[in-house]
C-alpha cells in the first residue's frame, strides 16, 4: 500500500463514510493481502460495521466475499484486530451463504485463544453452527461453561441459549454444567495492566445460566420447583439479574398452578424486602397479578407497600416501574392502593410526564364519588402545562370516569367545556373531548341540556371541520328530541351562513331532522323556510341536500297520520347497519359477475342494529376500555389490542366477554360459513348466534368447540374440531348428540353434516342440526365424538393404502342450550324504571357451595344470560362481601325486555344469590330463572 | 406475564441530534424464526425492513428530542434514553421486562461508552472510535440477551485498534510458511469460488 492512499484513508476519518461500493473494494483488496496490516484492517472494519450498522445491506453474494475476505484475517494473531473480526462475523454470518466455511477457525480460538478473544469466538461460533453442525460444538461449549473466567462462561452460557431451538439435544448433554455454573461464583483472574479497566465480576453467569436451565426444564414442573429451592436458600444467588430471574421463574410456576402460592409465600414475602429494587419490584409485580383469590390480603397489602416505597426514590426509572404496577392494579381493584394516594398526588408534578400521567389517571380510578371534584380541580391546573398526548390520556382517563360515575357529571362536564373551549391544543385532543362530552351525552342523558348547550357555543369559533361536522350531526340527532329545539336550530343556521360547504351541508342534514318535531308546527314551518332559503346556496351538494330534505318534508306532510313513513327513515333513522357485514356483502356484490347487477342489492340480509343495541355494543366496549385504559401512546391499532390482551393477561381478572368488535366479525363470518352449506341454506337466516364454547381441555388430543346457532324453525351447533396429533388423520368425523331429557318433543334431530378428513393440526366444523318450535327451548346435549383414525405415511402425509383405520369415539363436554342463547345484551337509560315498568316477574334463589369469587359469579352470570350489565355493576367489589348486578337484554325471537337484578352475598358457607328477573314474556322469564347459574 | 425469556432487548440505537443514525441493531434471536418467540413484538415487521426502522427512530426521536424523561413507552415497547449533546442513545426493551433491570443493561452500556470515550460522549468522538463503541454495545448485549452488567467490566473486555501497523519480523522468519499458507488459500479459494 503506497503512503499516498493511507494518506487518503485517514483523512477521511474526519467525517462522512466513503460509499459503499468504495468500503467494499477496499475490504476485499486489504483483506487479501499478504501480509496482513492489522491497523488498516481494522480501521476497514470499523468502516464496514458502521455501514452495517446505519442500515445498509449487501446483496448476498458480495456479502459472502466479504465474509470469506475477513475470514482470511485469522491468520493474523492480533487480538485486537481478532475481535473486530469476530464481530463482523456475527455481523455478516447472517447474509452470507455458507458461514459453515469459518466453523475450524472460529473453533481453533475457541480451543487455544486468548481469554480476551475466547468469548467473541464462542460467541461468533454459534452463528455459524446449524442444526447438522451443533453437536460437534458440544465438547467446547462444554469445557467453555465449566470455565473459570466469568466472561468465557457468560458467553458460552448465552451461545447455548441462543443454539437451544436448533440444537436441544446438545445443549441438554451438559445441563449439569450448566447448572454448577449456577452455584460457581467465578471472578476475574488478576489482570497485569493489559487495559486500564478493571473488570469486577458482577457473577452475570448465574443470570445466565438459570434463564438456560428454565428453559430446558420448563415442561417438568417438578424439577423447577427443585431448582427455586436450591437457589433461594441463603444469598447463592449474588447477581440482581439472576435474582430477578428467579421471582420470574416462580411467577411463570405459579402462572400454571395458582394453588402454590400458599407455599411460596415466604419466599414473596422475603423478596419484597430485598436488598435490589428491581428484586422488589418484579415481586410486586408477581403479587398483584396473581389471581385474588389465592393471595392474601395481607401479602397484597405488603407489596403495595414496596410500590409506595419505590415511589419515593430518586431514580426515575423506579419510579416509572413503579407507578406503572400501581397503575395496573388501579384499573381492576382501585380500593387497594388507596394508601399510596398521597404519593400518586405528590407526582402529579414529576418532571417526567409519563409518571405523572400515570399517577394522574391512577387517581381517577382510585377517586370515589367524594373526592373527584377535588381531583378535577387538581386535574384542570395541570393539564395546561403538559403535551397533547398526554392530555388525551388523561381525556380519556376522564371519560371513563364519567361513565363510572355518572351522578358526578357535573363537574366532569364543566372540566370537559373548560378544556375545550381553552383555545390551546390540536386537532385530535379537542377530538377527544369532543368523543368525551358525546358518551356522556349518550351514556347520562341529564346532562344533555349543558353539554348541548356549551357545544353550540363551541361550534361558533371551531376551526376544524370534522370536529364542527360531528357536533351538527349529533345536535341534529338529539336536538329534536330537546325541550327547546328552536334553540339548536339558531346556531346550526348560524353555520350555514357563515361557514364553508362541508360544514354547511352538514348543517342542512342536521336541520331538516327538526322537521320531524311533532308538537311545535311553527317550528316545522320555519325549518321549511330556512331549507328554502338553502336552496338557492352557492355550493350545488348543500343545494341538493336542501331540495331533498324539502321534498322529504312534503312527502311526510301530504300522507298526514301516516305514523312511519319512508321518508321519515331516511330523514332519521331508526337503525344502523352493522358495518362490517355491510362492507363484505358489498364486496361480494361487487366482486360476483356482471349479470348480478341486474337484481339490486339487498340490504336486507345485512344485520341491522337499532339505537339500544348500538348503544349496547358501545357501552359493554367503554367499559372494557376500564382495563386497557393504558397511557400507551402507540396509537396503531395492534399496539393498542396487543396491549390490552397483555394487560387482561396480567390482570387478576379477565372481562366476561373478548371485544365485541371481534364477537361481530365472528358471527358474520359464521354466517357466511353456514350459507355456504346447502343442506343449511333452506333455514333461512340466522337469528341469534352464541359465544363459543370450548368442550375439551386445550391440551387433549382433539381440541373441539361448539357454537349454537338458532334459526327460526331450527337449531345448529356447530363443532370445529382441531386434530392435535401429528401423525393420524381423522376419517368420517361427526358428532353424535344426545339430549338430556330423552323423551322430549320439543326438539327433533334433522340432519348431521360430517366431515370427510381432518388432516394434523387442521381444524373443521361438522354440524347438528335439530328442528324446533318457535317458542324458547332449553335443552342439554352429551355429545360424543367419533371417528376412524388412520395412520399416516410419515413421508407422503398419507394414510397407508391398506389401513382401514379404526373405529374410535371421544367423549367431549356436554354443550347447553340455554335461555341466555335467545337473549341479546341491550342498553336502557334508566334501568330501575324500566325494571319496575315490566309485568312479569320471577325469583330465584341459588346457593353455590364451591369457594369462587363474586366476580367469577358475575361473570358466569353475565355469560349464562348474555345480557348487559348496566350501572356499572360488572366489577364486584373485592373488599366487600356483597354486590348487587343489574342485567338488561332483550329476547331475539321477540323483542321482549328482560331485566335481572341479582344481589348476592359471600360467606364462609358459599354465595347465597337471589336474582329477581322481570320480563315483557312470562316464557323467558320462567326460563331465564331456570338457566341462571 | 410473558413467557420467561432471557431475551429482553429489542434494540440499541444511537441517534445524532436530529435524528439520523449513528448506530441501530435491532435484535434478533440468531436460529429462531423472528416469530415464534416472544409474541408481543411490535417491533418485529419493523426490523425486517431498514426503511421502517427509520421511520420508527424517526417516531421515536420526535417523541423524547428535548423531553428530558429517561423513560417511557413507546410503541408498545419500553424505552430508555439519554440525550447527550448531539446524540442520543435508546435502548428498546420488551415491555415485559423488569424496568430495573434494563435500567441496568442501559447504564451499562451509557458508563462502559463514557469509560472507552475519555474525551466525552459526544458525535464526532464515536465516529471516531466506532470500531470500539460497536465492541461495547455487542459486549454489553448479544443478540437481544443482556451479557454483562459492570462498565468496567465492559470497557475492559474492549480493544484498542492495533497502535502500529504490523510487525515485520515475522514475516521474515516465516516467509516459507507463508508462501505455503499463500498457495493453500490460493487454492482454497478456487475449491470456493467452484462451489459458490
Amino acid at each position: 500500500m503506497s503512503t499516498h492512499t493511507y494518506k487518503k484513508f485517514e483523512e477521511a476519518d474526519s467525517g462522512i463514510l466513503p460509499d459503499k461500493m468504495t468500503i467494499y473494494q477496499d475490504c476485499l483488496n486489504a483483506f487479501n493481502e499478504s501480509p496482513v496490516n492489522a491497523k488498516r484492517c481494522r480501521l476497514l472494519i470499523s468502516r464496514l460495521l458502521q455501514l452495517l450498522a446505519q442500515g445498509q445491506t449487501f446483496p448476498r453474494t458480495e456479502a459472502t466475499a466479504l465474509f470469506f475476505a475477513i475470514s482470511k484475517l485469522f491468520q493474523h494473531p492480533n487480538d485486537s484486530l481478532r475481535q473486530a473480526v469476530y464481530l463482523a462475523i456475527k455481523e455478516l454470518s447472517a447474509v452470507s451463504d455458507d458461514v459453515l466455511m469459518a466453523t475450524s477457525s472460529i473453533m481453533k480460538d475457541v480451543q487455544n485463544g486468548s481469554d480476551m478473544i475466547k468469548p467473541n469466538a464462542i460467541r461468533s461460533l454459534t452463528r455459524v453452527l446449524d442444526e447438522s453442525t451443533a453437536f460437534s460444538a458440544e465438547r467446547l461449549f462444554k469445557s467453555a461453561v465449566v470455565s473459570k473466567h466469568p466472561s468465557i462462561s457468560s458467553a458460552a452460557l448465552v451461545s447455548s441459549y441462543h443454539l437451544l431451538p436448533v440444537a436441544e439435544s446438545t445443549v441438554k448433554r451438559y445441563a449439569n454444567e450448566t447448572q454448577e455454573a449456577v452455584s460457581d461464583l467465578k471472578t476475574y483472574p488478576y489482570q497485569s495492566g493489559t487495559s486500564e479497566h478493571y473488570p469486577n465480576s458482577t457473577y452475570i453467569a448465574q443470570y445466565h445460566a438459570l434463564g438456560l436451565l428454565y428453559l430446558l426444564r420448563k415442561h417438568d414442573k417438578v424439577a423447577l420447583m427443585k431448582l427455586v429451592q436450591q437457589f433461594s436458600a441463603g444469598n447463592l444467588l449474588k447477581n440482581q439479574l439472576a435474582q430477578v430471574q428467579l421471582v420470574k421463574l416462580v411467577g411463570s410456576l405459579l402462572q400454571k398452578d395458582p394453588q402454590l402460592v400458599t407455599q411460596f409465600t415466604p419466599l414473596l414475602l422475603s423478596w419484597l424486602s430485598n436488598k435490589y429494587e428491581s428484586v422488589q419490584l418484579e415481586d410486586a409485580k408477581l403479587i398483584t397479578s396473581l389471581p385474588d383469590r389465592f393471595v392474601s390480603p395481607e401479602i397484597f397489602a405488603s407489596a403495595v407497600q414496596t410500590l409506595q416505597g419505590l415511589l419515593t426514590v430518586p431514580r426515575v426509572t423506579t419510579r416509572f416501574a413503579a407507578v406503572r404496577v400501581l397503575n395496573r392494579i388501579s384499573m381492576v381493584a382501585p380500593e387497594k392502593i388507596v394508601v399510596c394516594n398521597p404519593e400518586l398526588e405528590s407526582l402529579i408534578n414529576d418532571s417526567n410526564r409519563n409518571v405523572s400521567t400515570y399517577a394522574i389517571t391512577s387517581l381517577l380510578k382510585t377517586g370515589t364519588s367524594n373526592n373527584i371534584a377535588s381531583l378535577i380541580k387538581t386535574i384542570t391546573n395541570f393539564i395546561h402545562e403538559i403535551s397533547d398526548d398526554f392530555k388525551i390520556i388523561i381525556i380519556d382517563a376522564v371519560r371513563t370516569m364519567a361513565l363510572k360515575f355518572p351522578e358526578e357529571w357535573k363537574s366532569i362536564l364543566n372540566f370537559l367545556i373548560n378544556v375545550l373551549k381553552q383555545g390551546e391544543g390540536g386537532f385530535e385532543f379537542k377530538n377527544s373531548i369532543v368523543e368525551a362530552l358525546f358518551d356522556l351525552v349518550q351514556f347520562v342523558p341529564q346532562s344533555r341540556e349543558l353539554a348541548f348547550e356549551n357545544l353550540c357555543d363551541f361550534i361558533e369559533d371551531c376551526e376544524y371541520n370534522e370536529i364542527l361536522v360531528r357536533i351538527l350531526h349529533i345536535l341534529g340527532k338529539e336536538g329534536p328530541s330537546m325541550k327547546i329545539p328552536s334553540l339548536y336550530v339558531r346556531h346550526i343556521y348560524n353555520r350555514v351562513v357563515l361557514e364553508n360547504s362541508i360544514v354547511r351541508s352538514a348543517a342542512v342534514v342536521a336541520l331538516s331532522k327538526f322537521a320531524l318535531v311533532k308538537n311545535d308546527p311553527t317550528l316545522v314551518e320555519s325549518i321549511e323556510i330556512l331549507l328554502r332559503r338553502i336552496s338557492n346556496d352557492a355550493d350545488d351538494e348543500v343545494r341538493d341536500r336542501a331540495t331533498i330534505s324539502l321534498e322529504f318534508i312534503e312527502s311526510i306532510k301530504s300522507k298526514e297520520g301516516a305514523s312511519s313513513s319512508a321518508a321519515e327513515d331516511l330523514l332519521q333513522s331508526k337503525y344502523s347497519y352493522d358495518l362490517v357485514s355491510l362492507e363484505s356483502k358489498l364486496s361480494q356484490y361487487m366482486s360476483a359477475k356482471q349479470e348480478s347487477f341486474k337484481a339490486p342489492f339487498d340490504s336486507s340480509s345485512v344485520h341491522r342494529y337499532t339505537e339500544d343495541e348500538r348503544k349496547a355494543i358501545d357501552l359493554k366496549r367503554k367499559q372494557e376500555q376500564l382495563f386497557s385504559a393504558l397511557p400507551s401512546a402507540g396509537k396503531s391499532k395492534r399496539a393498542a389490542s396487543s396491549s390490552q390482551d397483555a394487560e387482561k393477561r396480567n390482570g387478576s381478572y379477565a372481562g366476561p366477554a373478548s371485544n365485541e368488535v371481534d364477537q361481530d366479525l365472528q358471527s358474520t363470518k359464521f354466517v357466511e360459513e353456514l350459507e355456504s352449506i346447502e343442506e343449511l341454506k333452506s333455514l333461512g337466516p340466522i337469528i341469534n348466534t352464541s359465544k363459543e364454547v370450548p368442550l375439551t381441555e386445550t391440551e387433549a388430543e382433539f381440541v373441539v368447540s361448539g357454537v349454537k346457532h338458532l334459526f327460526k324453525n331450527h337449531v345448529v351447533l356447530q363443532f370445529h374440531i382441531t386434530n392435535t396429533l401429528t401423525d393420524v388423520a381423522l376419517d368420517n368425523v361427526s358428532v353424535g348428540c344426545t339430549m338430556e331429557q330423552e323423551d322430549s318433543t320439543a326438539l327433533q334431530e334433522t340432519s348431521t353434516i360430517p366431515v370427510d378428513r381432518i388432516m394434523p393440526s387442521e381444524t373443521f366444523a361438522c354440524y347438528v342440526v335439530y328442528e324446533k318450535s318457535e317458542e324458547v327451548v332449553t335443552e342439554g346435549f352429551l355429545n360424543t365424538l367419533y371417528f376412524t383414525t388412520r395412520e399416516l405415511d410419515a413421508t407422503t402425509h398419507e394414510p397407508f393404502a391398506g389401513d382401514e383405520g379404526f373405529q374410535d369415539e371421544y367423549e367431549i363436554d356436554s354443550l347447553f342450550l340455554t335461555a341466555g342463547d335467545y337473549i341479546k345484551g341491550s342498553f336502557v337509560g334508566n334501568f330501575s324504571a324500566c325494571f319496575d315498568e315490566l309485568p312479569h316477574s320471577e325469583v330465584a334463589v341459588y346457593n353455590i357451595k364451591e369457594n369462587i369469587s363474586l366476580q367469577e359469579v358475575v361473570d358466569k352470570l353475565v355469560v349464562n344470560t348474555s345480557c348487559l350489565t348496566l350501572d356499572n355493576t360488572q366489577f364486584a367489589p373485592t373488599d366487600s362481601n356483597s354486590h348487587t348486578l343489574k342485567l338488561f337484554g332483550k329476547s331475539v325471537l321477540n323483542g321482549a325486555r328482560v331485566a335481572l337484578v341479582v344481589r348476592m352475598i359471600k360467606s364462609s358457607k358459599g354465595i347465597a344469590l337471589k336474582g329477581e328477573i322481570r320480563s315483557d314474556d312470562a316464557n323467558l322469564c320462567n326460563d331465564v330463572v331456570d338457566g341462571l347459574i | 406475564m410473558a413467557e420467561l425469556s432471557l431475551y429482553s432487548v429489542e434494540a440499541v440505537l444511537l441517534l445524532d441530534n436530529e435524528g439520523n443514525r449513528i448506530y441501530t441493531k435491532y435484535y434478533h434471536s440468531p436460529h429462531e424464526k423472528s416469530d415464534s418467540h416472544i409474541t408481543k413484538r411490535a417491533i418485529d415487521g419493523m426490523s425486517s425492513s431498514s426503511k421502517q426502522q427509520t421511520e420508527y427512530e424517526s417516531r421515536l426521536f420526535k417523541k423524547t428530542h428535548k423531553q428530558n424523561s429517561e423513560i417511557l413507552i413507546f410503541e408498545d415497547c419500553l424505552v430508555l434514553y439519554k440525550e447527550y449533546v448531539d446524540v442520543s442513545l435508546y435502548l428498546v426493551g420488551s415491555i415485559d421486562e423488569n424496568e430495573l433491570v434494563l435500567q441496568q443493561a442501559f447504564s451499562a452500556i451509557k458508563d462502559s461508552l463514557e469509560l472507552i470515550l475519555a474525551t466525552g460522549i459526544d458525535k464526532k468522538n464515536i465516529i471516531e472510535h466506532f470500531d470500539m463503541v460497536a465492541l461495547a454495545i455487542d459486549e454489553s448485549i448479544d443478540d437481544g440477551i443482556i451479557l454483562e452488567t459492570d462498565p468496567a467490566t465492559i470497557a475492559s473486555r474492549v480493544t484498542k485498534p492495533p497502535s502500529k501497523d504490523a510487525p515485520i519480523n515475522i514475516e521474515l522468519s516465516e516467509k516459507g510458511l507463508l508462501s505455503a499458507w499463500g498457495f493453500a488459500k490460493s487454492k482454497l479459494a478456487e475449491r470456493l469460488q467452484q462451489g459458490l
